[in-house]
């Protein structure tokens, strides 16, 4: 078994919300914990949710502080999951679609001459 | 008269029940719970957008599919059936995709299933089940439709209006009111005026019968009076069970502006499937041994499906237009187009 | 700023503020119950909940539930209502939830609320605003992101408005809701959370006027809504290309702003409408109708259409691809640049 480290990445926690406020963390770096154990509360515009943990693995890192406003996809925190060398990545991302400050395009224009 | 209202309060009992059924209800209740909370858990890490959670409501789902036959009769549901889908046989993984948004209606098969698409319009699919169970009068089947909605929809004129139809038309249809307490923010006193949607089934001229939603066994015997009448061609039934939503009416609400969590103490305690549980080993049903065995499997199957539905592919962008019509037209070959240019570039 | 809010918690008119669009329409909605007694707000979930997008948050609390309250869940019904309160003399604010569950209220909006001066040979006005939370973009379920505007254009007696940013939002609707016209109010939900200062102001413009929110000389978008949003960001990316794009604001769906239109139009020479109903039967064929009747000459180039495709709004990963794109909307200003 090998190890890695995967970041969850804050998701968008109701329709459409942009941010949340870091309110207490569950848990610390160093910690062993499993799959939906709670892992942090956060408040939305909306609510106070905890959320669960999206890995069984170790925290490496928690990359807000008590009290930090921390925009949908965004990292939250890091784990150390093992991994089996075939196992399927399990897919975890942000749902609401960044306010890019530089919106992506592939189409380029040419000015009229007129 | 629908009988006075059974809140049941306190323990239910199962001893003049099958064995073989009690079980089958606990086990369809017990991963229905499981799946439920995973779920939620999916919602939370972000692989669902939103989620709307079933949580207390499992006896009367489980209690009235399990009564239908899901190879002759058919189910409308609305968004919130998640357990009734479970215990009628729906292939879960494509019940789910609707909740990770992969297609709204859900990515099972409906006429395979016998089990309409999720619906999010509340009272619309009930009339549908009128014109499904029409259809089986005319033809001279046997089947029975199964119409499900909340106490919410019962305002809506569609459900008055499919009721009084199925009245006239003496339609194997039964109305399934899942009551539970909750549309959205607004409690049963101020949606349902007079304080019982069973009652109504009087002036539609058929039998409306009040049952605590939280005791499978009593749901399940009253569906199953229901469906016999129905098939008989005795008509439609009125059935409101009594229950109540748990958790907040989907993963972005928050009740908290509307109802004091106290009050849902006493429905946290009638929690119907260890109502069950404990109505099995009283009445000698099943014994630790055998609970301990299936609520491994349940988990089991939930994480089976959590995990299939957390991993099923995303549907390509092509699936926008391939089944708007059965015959396409020109322009929208011509959009398609225009959208894999774009693909394309 | 925060200093600014609480200031402007007070309604202080005219103050530089940060707000969300769904906090300047809560913020429009009290100044108008406060200005008239006859304004009632009412719908589904509107009361101690605050409207599933918190709209009408705080409302019930300051006004009490005699003019802010929930009703049960029946569409069709409280559009009915509204009639007949405004036939008692009040001026009612509805909610309908979701654009999506305006369906079953169709009857009474078209049958009933949008006809009845015209019935009544003017003796019973409606005086109602519809608000409605409208179009897509945040991959919602299903009837949750819905485009109607077509519909309540199409029908004589309404009249139709979609504010774009919090400002605009603010004063169209204490505009839409003192009108004795009955006006179907359009929020754009993927904009509810836009929050940038805003300066609140009565409104100014008459009804029916659109807006310059970006000029340019090389053609013009068309947009209302969330759309105007997306043709800023276009106009943006074009102009690193050296392509001036000027962004026009429809605002009013009904009435049409034809002059601002051929205005604008007659500067630029080129058009591109956006909107995210699907194409056809869409209102930016009326757009494209005005803009050729009154700046035929003109035109340097047929009007461009990049709109949502027929087809119904799709569930989460496909409602970005459904949405006019930005590479959609810049295509669309190259074939006008080459025609």
């Amino acid at each position: 078994m090998a190890e890695e480290n995967i970041t969850f990445t804050l998701p968008d926690l109701g329709e459409g919300l942009v941010e949340a406020t870091v309110l207490e963390w569950q848990v610390a770096v160093g910690d062993t914990i499993g799959r939906n154990d709670p892992l942090v509360e956060v408040e939305t515009t909306k609510s106070a949710v905890v959320i669960p943990s999206p890995k069984a693995g170790r925290v490496v890192e928690l990359h807000a502080r008590e009290e930090d406003v921390v925009p949908v996809g965004e990292p939250l925190v890091t784990f150390a999951v093992e991994v089996e060398e075939s196992a399927p990545q399990a897919g975890i991302v942000g749902r609401v679609p960044e306010e890019e400050a530089k919106p992506k395009r592939r189409v380029r224009l040419k000015p009229p001459t007129d | 008269m629908p009988p006075q209202e059974s809140k049941g309060q306190g323990a239910i009992t199962v001893e003049h029940l099958p064995p073989e059924l009690t079980r089958r209800l606990y086990r369809d209740m017990r991963t229905a719970r499981d799946l439920d909370t995973e779920a939620i858990a999916l919602q939370r890490q972000g692989v669902f957008p939103a989620y709307v959670s079933v949580r207390g409501q499992e006896a009367a789902q489980v209690g009235s599919a399990t009564a239908l036959d899901p190879a002759r009769d058919f189910v409308f549901p609305t968004y919130r059936e998640m357990a009734s889908a479970l215990a009628y046989g729906v292939e879960m993984v494509g019940y789910m995709a609707t909740h990770r948004a992969l297609w709204h209606g859900g990515l099972y098969d409906v006429m395979d299933s016998r089990f309409g698409a999720i619906n999010a319009v509340v009272g619309g699919p009930v009339p549908h089940a009128v014109g499904w169970a029409l259809g089986e009068r005319l033809r001279g089947d046997d089947g029975v439709a199964m119409a499900y909605f909340g106490d919410g929809a019962s305002s809506e004129g569609d459900v008055h209006e499919a009721m009084n139809f199925a009245g006239v038309l003496a339609a194997p249809v039964i109305f399934f009111c899942q009551n539970n307490q909750w549309a959205l923010s607004v409690p049963n006193e101020r949606q349902v005026a007079g304080g019982s949607v069973a009652a109504r089934a009087e002036g539609y001229g058929m039998p409306g019968v009040l049952v605590d939603g939280n005791d499978a066994g009593a749901v399940h015997t009253a569906t199953a009076e229901a469906v016999e009448r129905a098939r008989n061609g005795g008509g439609p039934t009125v059935i409101e069970a009594l229950t109540y939503r748990i958790e907040p009416h989907s993963t972005s609400d928050d009740p908290g502006r509307y109802r004091d969590e106290a009050d849902t103490e006493h429905w946290r305690r009638r929690d119907p499937v260890v109502l069950l549980r404990a109505a099995m080993l009283e009445a000698g049903h099943a014994d630790e041994e055998h609970f301990a065995a299936v609520d491994a499997e349940a988990a089991r199957r939930a994480e089976q499906v959590r995990d299939g539905v957390a991993d099923a592919p995303e549907p390509d962008g092509s699936e926008l237009f391939t089944h708007v019509f059965r015959e396409t037209t020109e322009e929208l070959t011509r959009q398609h187009r225009t959208w894999q240019e774009e693909v394309e570039l | 700023m925060t200093e600014l809010i609480e200031r402007a918690d007070t309604t202080v008119e005219s103050a530089v503020v940060e707000l969300s669009m769904q906090q300047a329409i809560n913020r429009a909605l009290r100044v108008l119950l406060t200005e008239d007694p006859d304004v009632l707000v009412f719908g589904e979930d509107v009361g101690a909940l605050g409207g599933v997008f918190r709209v009408t948050d705080g409302l019930q609390k300051e006004f009490g539930d005699q003019r802010v309250f929930d009703t049960p869940l029946a569409e069709s019904a409280i559009m009915g209502m509204a009639v007949g309160l405004a036939m008692n003399g009040w001026r009612p604010v509805p909610e309908l939830q979701f654009d999506g569950f305006a369906y079953p209220a169709v009857d009474q909006i078209v049958n009933q609320v949008a006809r009845m001066n015209y019935r009544t040979r003017g003796a019973a006005p409606m005086p109602i605003t519809l608000r409605l939370p409208s179009f897509g973009g945040i991959q919602a379920p299903e009837h949750h992101g819905e485009s109607l505007e077509a519909l309540f254009a199409h029908t004589p007696g309404l009249k139709v408005v979609a504010p774009s940013d919090p400002a605009e939002a603010y004063s169209l609707l204490l505009q839409s809701v003192r009108s004795d016209d009955p006006v179907v109010y359009m929020e754009p939900k993927a904009r509810y959370w836009d929050r940038r200062p805003v300066r609140l102001s009565e409104p100014t413009d008459p009804i029916g006027t659109s807006r310059i929110v970006r000029p340019g000389r090389h053609a013009t978008l068309v947009a209302w809504g969330a759309m105007v949003h997306r043709c800023v960001q276009v106009a943006e990316l074009a102009a690193e290309d050296g392509v001036e794009l000027e962004v026009l604001d429809l605002r009013w769906l009904k009435p049409i702003d034809a002059a601002g239109l051929a205005a604008s139009v007659a500067r630029t020479k080129r058009a591109v409408v956006v909107h995210e109903a699907p194409l056809t039967a869409g209102l930016g064929a009326e757009v494209a109708a005005l803009i050729t009747e009154n700046c035929f000459r003109e035109l340097a180039a047929p009007v461009q259409r990049v709109t949502g495709f027929d087809v119904p709004y799709p569930a989460g990963p496909l409602e970005p691809q459904y949405l006019p794109t930005i590479d959609r909307v810049l295509l669309a200003v190259q074939r006008t640049l080459e025609y």
